[in-house]
């Protein structure tokens, strides 16, 4: 519990430095004034807003992802092996390619409403997903897919029955990879080109110099990025095969 | 939040049986795992059958050629910027911000996270929590804060690229130097070894493989940030080059800055492969499977 202490230490200086002026108050406001903003703007309705909004964007984009990226990563990880030989330098490729650069070229295709933010995030979260799942189901215990065909498992009660459960702690791993992604793509985007939503809400407020406001949205985002990480909690709690195995330790070997 | 290309590495490692296992009747055992030169081919037909169809499909009308060019096109567009000599001025700018960045992280983060976890180790468990609060800040969203402070130029930048690849280097070296295997600085300490000698003989080599993740992290890192810092601000560099296109509608030279920053990035995770192979020669490869 003691090392949690480091947080409140770190805003009493952070607001002692402020207070002082030791660190320029107009760039660095106390933290209290920042969190007097945050109470300000969720009373006047404004930040549930653009937290509805971004959380609407980012978790659409993954859900589409998850979507494509899992039964994607179950074909070329556990049925078409020369496909995927034959793919996975090409996918590869595109999973590197940079995710800003290639938002100038959905915006070709989709102009700049809602659906350019929304692939831009499923574009960023399809590979963390795609590439988790080919990994675990290739890393499905052979025997236990023999045991599955021996007792007559055919197509996809084979899928259900055996491969995914088998690889669901990998499939997990890549979705919360995903989801982190996909909330910091979305603030990239609405950054890039939104009129609504925290990343515009960030943006904004610098232009306008309103500083609090600003450090209120970059606040907001580092709480939601921490809570949505922390949501994990519960279906790990609810089906504790999801855990990762036990972690390799490659420093100490 | 770049992890996510860690799991590249085990996808190298999958296991071949399981997956003719699952795509049908068993197969003799010598034709189920093909030459690697096949492998290697394989994947550069999926390439090559890529940029095919990529040709074709405007070439045949089913894409408006506007918007995706065919790759001839956007070839004939790069030559002709390689003639000018702007490519190369718009990547060796690019490159020289990402490496100045990057450079300046390692000097920062390697030295401090040594320091901390090797002579510090109660602090550092004490501002752990605190280091990955401040790691997990989207720097996107700090990006109007650097501007503020800053101002547009090349120190904003800097400041950017230093900051986002500042932290993942931090973390893996930490964590590399605080895992070291307690039994061998014992042993090398029975064995009568001064502290420098265990840091330069046992705390270096051990943590090197996490170091040499850092480095990687980073540099993806620098590499992403780069692009949007110059899309923010600058008048050369490839994120301001497929910028200045996309303002222009000149869609072919979009599609040069894509590929070229693809490029460079390939180029430098196969160098840093080459660096790891030099320096991590002496660990087998395992075969857990």
């Amino acid at each position: 519990m003691i090392r949690y202490l480091c947080f409140p230490a770190f805003l009493l200086i952070w607001e002692f430095l402020s207070r002082f002026k030791l660190i320029n108050p107009i760039f660095f406001p106390p933290f209290t004034t920042i969190v007097t903003t945050v109470v300000d703007m969720i009373s006047s309705g404004e930040l549930w807003l653009h937290l509805k909004i971004s959380l609407a964007r980012a978790l659409s984009g993954l859900f589409i992802a998850s979507l494509a990226g899992v039964p994607l990563g179950i074909l070329l990880g556990g049925y078409a092996k020369k496909l995927e030989l034959l793919l996975e330098l090409p996918l590869e490729v595109l999973s590197q390619l940079n995710p800003f650069l290639l938002f100038h070229i959905i915006i070709l295709f989709m102009g700049i409403g809602e659906p350019p933010k929304v692939t831009i995030v499923a574009w960023t979260c399809l590979w963390p997903i795609t590439f988790s799942t080919m990994t675990g189901v290739s890393q499905v215990n052979p025997s236990l897919i023999k045991s599955g065909r021996a007792f007559g498992l055919r197509g996809l009660s084979l899928i259900t029955k055996i491969v995914l459960p088998a690889s669901a702690a990998q499939i997990f791993a890549g979705l919360r990879l995903g989801l982190g992604y996909s909330m910091f793509m979305l603030i990239a985007a609405e950054m890039m080109g939104a009129s609504s939503g925290l990343g515009w809400l960030v943006l904004n407020s610098q232009e306008n110099f309103q500083l609090n406001n600003m450090y209120a949205g970059v606040l907001v985002i580092a709480l939601a990025g921490l809570v949505l990480d922390g949501l994990v909690w519960l279906p790990l709690k609810l089906w504790p095969q999801l855990a990762p195995r036990e972690a390799v330790n490659t420093a100490g070997d | 939040m770049i992890e996510q290309h860690s799991t590249k590495g085990e996808l190298a490692a999958t296991p071949i049986e399981a997956q003719n296992l699952l795509s049908g009747p068993a197969v003799p055992p010598s034709k189920q795992q093909p030459e690697p030169l096949l492998r290697q081919f394989m994947g550069w037909y999926g390439i090559i059958g890529f940029l095919i169809i990529w040709q074709l499909a405007p070439m045949l009308g089913l894409c408006d050629p506007l918007f995706i060019p065919p790759p001839t096109t956007i070839g004939a567009d790069a030559l002709s910027l390689v003639s000018r000599g702007d490519l190369f001025i718009h990547a060796a700018t690019s490159a020289q911000r990402a490496l100045l960045g990057l450079v300046a992280a390692l000097a920062v983060a390697i030295p401090l996270a040594i320091f901390l976890s090797g002579w510090l180790p109660r602090f550092t468990r004490f501002i752990n929590p605190l280091l990955s609060l401040l790691a997990s800040i989207n720097p996107f969203a700090l990006f109007p804060l650097f501007i503020l402070l800053f101002g547009v130029g090349e120190l904003a930048k800097f400041a950017i690229i230093f900051w986002s690849s500042l932290f993942p280097v931090l973390t893996a070296t930490i964590n590399g130097v605080g895992g070291v295997n307690p039994l061998l600085v014992k042993t090398a300490k029975s064995m009568g070894a001064s502290r420098a000698t265990i840091f330069r003989k046992v705390v270096i080599p051990a943590s090197l493989p996490s170091l040499l993740v850092g480095l990687r992290m980073g540099a993806t890192t620098a590499f992403l940030f780069l692009i949007a810092a110059e899309m923010l601000a600058a008048n050369a560099g490839l994120g301001w080059l497929v910028h200045n296109s996309a303002m222009n509608n000149y869609i072919p030279r979009i599609y040069v800055g894509v590929v070229t920053i693809a490029l460079m990035g390939l180029l430098l995770s196969f160098l840093i492969d080459r660096l790891e192979a030099v320096v991590l020669g002496y660990k087998e490869e395992v075969k857990t499977n």
